[in-house]
């Protein structure tokens, strides 16, 4: 033997599945081993989209891909997200290979319900390792897993990890590393002799059509499809194989329960039969362990008692947000005002200037104060999720959801519509029932998102008086903004009964859902989803924002037209001509003259700041945005809109954080310097129609409020809802609908307000 | 045909502990309970009763609504 040791030979990259039940802590494994952090939440099903990043290793190990998949009880998939993992642990997504290795986390607190999966998922064949993660919750509660015993039984290395402290990771990324060969001793279970030959039977029928497959993988598939219950699995062979293929299944599934069995129970008795053989060798576990989860339970699903904290915990949510982040934005509000003082200063008048003061700092501006607000919201969705609460959410509501024909599953991704409807809209994947998630889509976009609140709180600031109720606790802002939200929310439900009334009709699902363990929210993980939440908005401020701004700049400000500039020119040549001649009369000292030095010259200023007024506001009536404004004006007029307002909304169906912003460059456009600095809301305070009345007062701020309430002003919702259904019909249905409604619900709002407030 | 002496998960209080005998499978869904570990022999508690309900079975709380309740059959 020589002494010499042979350099390890890097190893193949390779495609590493995360897979796992719900809350076992896969997406901080994932976070924990990519060194890429992304959301993680405490409620069933928060990773609803594959996610892919680079293992990091110090050890010289080939840095393998790691693909985070939605959590899941079964690989019997009855809901998107379930189809998902399938998809991908089969290697027939459309842009992922078959995985080399397959990593199943498994929550060592409660080893016997979380094995099932494990089980099915060593049968496909594929080099697996087993994470045991949670050992130190598991510790504390005192359930005591033999990880090298079950390692034998399993045939596959388990690491025991704890994925929040990142221990045990170094032994985990060796393990996938060496995982080159399928589990060694494969899962043995007792199946009925009925289903071994029926599933046989099928192999010989359907091997040619999966050619190439692994046989003991196709095996474990088809014995999925068999004892499966309609899910989808059936379909995904009924597509391949046309109703040859329902035959077949309908025929050796009458083989199978021939002796009465029920089909839907063999799967799980056959399973849990030999977890259980296993679980005695491998689980001790003492009894008397803590129960904080079923103390706080008996309050917070309490069916009065835990509706009144959850209606307390939203109320306090918007009145903080109206509270606690309103300093902070006038703060905002100056420094960007200051800031656009500082460059017209700076930099010669001229397109240059305009396009920076007006386009850049007073668009991009007017959104960026809102930031403080969003970050709030963010971080209470993001402590309701990590505590494990938005489950119990589901669970009380799920009575009341079902009167409108949904279930408290619809809850989380409706909440969530709230911050964005994107997510809110991936989040349906976990709704097995396929009408009670397409109506979950429909009305998601009638969750007041974080991009309508500037708008709210724009008016709201500029127009709702600031009374106060109950010695200070209750505002009327704030009572406006819930308003606000809630014109959404009812109008949410009515569309939700009127669509499963009339087009999606059908019995609704029993509610399912897993109440996970209460864990105290991370600080890290709820600071860090609002720090990604204000980035994403910071960053589409930077882009969309502002390219759609300097674009409205544009079109506000050319094409400047000479004509104009002379025509004011003369006329502020002849305001100073004038007080020449004034200036000449009181140094003669004429005594006719009442007026003093001062007085002249104030007056003189003041005139000619009403003709640079005068020109900005004609420079942008002549511009191209000027007439296409007054082109759509019959339109908006019935709202009580002006002209800017109708532009601002119009540029704003893309995306409706763009509102803000074309109003910030609209009214600076039409301002003179002086007043440049000034915020927007005193802006429209204190804009006038050409006969001098106010153009905005409550009436009109009410109903451009109502109308974004309403309105689909988001190209990315629309794409979301197109991806998920696979089809134009309900994006198209969606856009319609609301947008009608909320012109509707503007215009009633105006003739309702004016009539209770003239 | 669920004969007189035969309970459902409907009708076991808040507190109670009772085994799972079956599942009557007359309902898509029954699949999903099965898979959950709501198989013959399994040992459940009732921790919160009504429409939905919380149950414990192994170490995991599940909300069940009312069709998944009457559905799952209690051994006497
Ligand atoms: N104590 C402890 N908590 C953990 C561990 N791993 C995850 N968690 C927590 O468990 C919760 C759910 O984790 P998450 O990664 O969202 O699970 P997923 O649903 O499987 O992606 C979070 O609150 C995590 O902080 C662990 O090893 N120990």
């Amino acid at each position: 033997m020589s002494t010499h040791v042979e350099p390890l030979p890097a190893s193949r990259h390779k495609l590493v599945a995360l897979a796992g039940n719900p809350n076992t802590g896969k997406t901080t494994l994932f976070n924990a081993l990519t060194g890429y952090r992304c959301r993680v939440g405490n409620y069933p099903g928060v990773t609803v989209e594959t996610r892919k990043g680079l293992i990091r290793s110090e050890d010289g190990l080939t840095p393998h891909t790691l693909l985070d998949l939605p959590g899941t009880y079964s690989l019997a998939a009855h809901s998107a997200d379930e189809a998902i993992v399938l998809d991908a642990l089969l290697g027939e997504l459309s842009d992922v290979d078959v995985p080399d290795v397959i990593v199943i986390v498994i929550d060592a607190t409660n080893p016997r319900a979380n094995l099932f999966l494990a089980t099915q998922i060593l049968e496909l064949n594929r080099p697996t390792v087993v994470a045991l993660n949670m050992v130190d919750l598991a510790k504390k509660s005192r359930v005591h897993v033999d990880a090298e015993v079950l390692s034998q039984r399993l045939g596959c290395p388990v690491i025991p990890v704890v994925a929040t402290k990142q221990m045990g990771l170094d032994l985990l990324c060796q393990a996938i590393d060496k995982a080159d060969a399928s589990p060694d001793v494969t899962v043995a279970l007792d199946w009925p002799s009925e289903v071994t030959s029926a599933v046989e039977v099928m192999h010989g029928i359907l091997e040619r059509v999966a050619n190439g497959k692994d046989r003991l993988a196709l095996k474990a598939e088809l014995l999925q499809t068999l004892l499966g219950d309609g899910g989808y699995h059936e379909q995904r062979w009924a597509k391949r194989c046309g109703d040859d293929f329902r035959l077949l299944l309908r025929q050796q599934r009458s083989a199978v329960v021939k002796n009465g069995d029920s089909l839907a129970s063999i799967e799980g008795d056959v399973r849990y039969a030999w977890i259980d053989r296993l679980i005695e060798d491998t689980v001790k576990r003492d009894e008397g362990r803590p129960t904080g989860t079923a103390r706080a339970d008996r309050i917070l699903t309490h069916r009065v008692m835990g509706l009144a904290i959850l209606a307390i915990l939203m109320g306090a949510c918007f009145q903080s947000i109206y509270a606690w982040s309103t300093p902070i934005m006038d703060a905002v509000d100056s420094a960007i005002g200051a800031g656009g003082a500082l460059v017209s200063a700076w930099l010669p008048a001229g397109p240059l200037q305009s396009l920076i003061v007006d386009g850049a700092i007073a668009g991009v501006g007017a959104v960026l104060v809102f930031l403080p607000q969003i970050v709030v919201l963010f971080l209470f969705l993001a402590v309701m999720e990590d505590c494990g609460y938005m489950a119990r959410a589901a669970f009380l509501l799920d009575r009341w959801m079902g009167l409108i024909g949904l279930g408290g599953k619809s809850f989380i991704p409706l909440l969530s519509s709230f911050a964005c409807a994107v997510p809110g809209i991936l989040a349906t994947r976990t709704i097995s029932d396929r009408r009670a998630r397409i109506i979950t889509m429909l009305i998601a976009p009638l969750m007041s998102c974080s991009a309508r609140l500037p708008v709210y709180m724009l008016f709201i600031g500029a127009f709702v008086p600031d009374t106060q109720f109950l010695g200070g606790a209750i505002g009327l802002q704030a009572l406006v903004l819930l308003a606000m939200y809630l014109v959404g929310t009812i109008v949410a439900i009515v569309v939700a009964i009127l669509v499963k009334r009339f087009l999606l009709k059908g019995d609704t699902q029993p509610f399912l859902m897993e109440m996970p363990p209460y864990r105290w929210p991370k600080v890290r993980t709820v600071f860090h989803r609002a720090y990604e939440q204000a980035r994403e908005f910071c960053v589409s401020a930077g882009t969309i924002i502002f390219a759609v701004t300097v674009v409205v700049w544009a079109l506000g400000y050319y094409p400047h037209a000479k004509s104009i500039a002379v025509a004011h020119d003369a006329q502020r040549q002849a305001v100073t001509a004038e007080h020449e001649v004034v200036l000449l009369e009181i140094e003669r000292g004429g005594d006719g003259v009442a007026t003093s030095l001062d007085e002249q010259t104030l007056e003189m200023q003041a005139k000619l700041s009403r003709i640079d007024q005068d020109e900005a506001g004609e420079y942008l009536r002549q511009s191209v945005l000027g007439r296409m404004g007054r082109w759509i004006e019959p339109v908006v007029a019935p709202l009580g809109w002006d002209w800017r307002m109708g532009t601002a909304v119009l540029a704003s169906f893309p995306a409706r954080e763009v509102m803000i912003a074309t109003m910030g460059t609209i009214y600076n456009l039409g301002e003179n310097e002086d007043e440049k600095s000034v915020g927007l809301r005193d802006k429209l305070k204190a804009s006038r129609h050409a006969d001098g009345r106010p153009i905005y007062n409550l009436p009109v701020a009410l109903s451009v409020m109502v109308f974004f309430a309403l309105c689909c002003q988001c190209g990315g919702t629309l794409a979301a809802i197109k991806r998920e259904t696979r089809s134009w019909r309900w994006p198209i249905f969606t856009f319609v609908y609301m947008t009608t409604l909320a012109y509707i619900g503007a215009w009633l709002t105006f003739v309702i307000a004016s009539k209770l407030y003239a | 045909m669920v004969s007189q002496g035969v309970r459902s998960l409907r009708q076991l209080r808040a507190g109670d502990s009772a085994c799972v005998s079956a599942i009557a499978n007359h309902r898509t869904g029954a699949k999903r309970l099965a898979d959950l570990g709501f198989v013959d022999g399994a040992s459940i508690t009732m921790v919160r009763s009504g429409k939905p309900c919380i149950v414990r079975i192994d170490d995991r709380l599940v909300g069940l609504g009312l069709g998944h309740q009457e559905v799952i059959l209690l051994s006497a």
